[in-house]
């Protein structure tokens, strides 16, 4: 004889082939131990189920089966009624109760599971965008600020993070050990600084510098995270390239799931809606963030749209094997996309 | 302050803003503004950020939410119009909410946990069968709200698996997720003559400028 299993947030149902009711197991009152129950359920025979399994089978059923898609939605379709019934709960706003929370349990459990490492690109590559925006406007503030003392060095220097070192470092200007600034700064035009105006450019500057440090290191902690996630994709695209296009798609896992097309013009929706919308009337754009790879920047601009597309072809293939297969195959989709390019420069 | 009936159940109308009463008083479920009026703290449901409200503030005639109602509604996010829809459902009524971002669910979870009807579901709303399961009741009323080109086909195939024979369906329609580019009024035509074979449309109201190419449908499942 045939008998069925189904399990439910009350507990664990016991049923013949007629949809009657044999037996009944109920589950503690609790949520979070229900909603455990009920994950390990879909894996693996649970406490109560082994226990109305056994029952079952002395009564004579010698096959007992469990997730019958018709018992199941018999039991589902009764289960507020049952409840009530078998005294789990007094009402339907207990029922309902029980229910939220049990289901609040499992979702936390789903969510769990669905933040996936592949955000940390996200945020790892946000990181480094903020902190060079945030560094270029401070340092911004620390030229004006100390062009007041040295003004002639706001021009003298060009590179921001060499300007704020030796700002940290020497202070006044008359300090500054750098041949070309010394002669400088015996003929300045900027007024004299107190100490205590010397100090707060200094403490200003040792902490933009702190935020170069910074920046460094999440750029590393990135490429770190690149090349474990997207391997293939980062060896293709350049690590800071393959960052960007990862956030831009929203993650690895929509990245993989988009047509090469759409990763050749990630960057430049502006430029393809403008030209969607004016029915062909502008031209459509030929690449958005790829631009920045140096395959594409270094062609000629008449091929740039053509190596664009072959790029993004690859790029969309190394993609796909990073989230699906994590197979190390980098080498010889680089040797077929020189070789492609190759033969896109040589013809004319 | 006066907090005035309107012709909805369970709305309230207080200085010309619309308002719900606070199933959890004390609990803001997201920046809404709480008010205390006689004694009883209703909870203001802004039309600038809340489809159902711009539709009341356009002219709705027929919303067909009430107490002790089942609900699904696909397209949950951060759970803020769900949150108006528990406090008019009650404690007798109960939201399934369906949610397809990790990211918005988290924040969902925290508004659930404290209202005590709402179910928070991560899946895919155009596949049934991953959260059939979770789903115990027949739906008096199906809430659409997702952003995606096959609008449509979700909201039949949603409404002929989970609701009841003669329910409502309440359907935001995003003109700009469906094709942006075609203009808006085609979109609405199109989709409505798709929706007219399952559903009878009973009112429509477009919502700009409240809420950009967006129209805000109810209709009946036909049977």
């Amino acid at each position: 004889m045939r008998a069925f299993i189904a399990t439910t947030i009350i507990g664990v149902f016991g049923l013949n082939e007629n949809k009657k009711i044999l037996l009944y197991k109920p589950f503690p009152r609790d949520p979070e131990k229900i909603a455990e129950k009920l994950k390990l359920s879909e894996i693996e025979f649970i406490e109560e189920e082994r226990f109305v399994r056994g029952e079952l089978n002395k009564s004579g059923y010698d096959e007992v089966r469990k997730g019958d898609a018709i018992i199941s939605e018999f039991v589902k379709s009764n289960l507020r009624k049952l409840a009530l019934e078998k005294k789990f709960v007094r009402d339907q706003s207990e029922f309902n109760q029980l229910l939220t929370k049990v289901n609040i349990q499992l979702a936390k459990v789903q969510i769990k599971k669905a933040i996936g490492r592949g955000s940390l690109i996200i945020h790892a590559n946000g990181a480094v965008e903020e902190l060079d925006k945030a560094i270029n406007i401070f340092v911004e503030r620390l030229r004006e600020f100390y062009s007041m003392h040295f003004p002639e060095m706001d021009k003298a220097v060009e590179s921001n993070e060499k300007f704020a070192k030796l700002v940290e470092k020497f202070g006044r200007r008359e300090n500054i050990d750098e041949v070309e600034l010394k002669l400088l700064a015996s003929k300045s035009m900027g007024a004299d600084f107190k100490d205590e105006d010397i100090q707060m450019s200094q403490t200003f500057a040792a902490e933009i510098n702190r935020l170069y440090k910074l920046r460094q290191d999440a750029a590393v902690y990135l490429e770190k995270v690149l090349k474990e996630i997207a391997p293939n994709f980062t060896e293709l695209a350049t690590p800071m390239l393959s960052a960007k296009l990862i956030s831009k798609a929203g993650g690895l896992e929509r990245l993989s799931k988009m047509a090469s097309s759409t990763i050749q013009l990630l960057g430049a929706e502006k430029a393809l809606f403008r030209f969607l919308q004016s029915k062909g009337k502008s031209s459509s754009p030929r690449f958005g963030l790829l631009y920045n790879h140096p395959l594409v920047m270094n062609a000629p601009e008449s091929h740039k749209g053509k190596i664009a597309r072959v790029l993004a072809a690859k790029l969309s293939l190394a993609a796909k094997i990073d989230y699906y297969s994590k197979e190390y195959k980098a080498d010889k989709l680089k040797q077929d996309l020189q070789q492609k390019v190759k033969g896109i420069l040589s013809s004319k | 302050m006066k907090a005035k009936k309107t012709k909805f159940e369970g709305v309230f109308e207080i200085n010309g803003k619309f308002a719900t009463v606070n199933l959890v008083p004390g609990f803001k479920s997201s920046n809404e503004e709480l008010v205390k009026v006689d004694g009883v703290e209703y909870r203001i449901w802004d039309y600038f950020t809340s489809k159902p409200a711009a539709a009341f503030k356009k002219g709705l005639k027929i919303f067909p939410l009430g107490n002790g109602n089942k609900v699904l509604y696909l397209g949950l996010a951060e759970a803020k119009t769900a949150s108006f829809f528990s406090d008019i459902v009650g404690n007798n009524g109960i939201i399934y909410g369906v949610e397809l971002s990790e990211r918005s669910l988290r924040e969902a979870v925290r508004v659930c946990e404290r209202r005590g009807n709402m179910i928070p579901i991560l899946a895919d709303a155009r596949r049934t069968e991953l959260y059939e399961d979770s789903i115990l009741d027949k739906v008096d009323c199906l809430y659409i709200d997702v952003a995606s080109p096959d609008q449509a086909a979700i909201t039949i195939r949603n409404a002929q698996q989970f609701l009841k024979n003669k329910g409502w369906v309440m359907l935001a329609i995003k003109s700009q997720s469906i094709d942006v580019v075609k203009p808006p009024k085609q979109v609405y035509k199109e989709c409505l003559q798709e929706l007219e074979k399952y559903f009878e449309i009973l009112d429509k109201v477009e919502l700009d400028p409240l809420e950009k190419a967006h129209m805000f449908v109810v209709m009946k499942l036909k049977k």
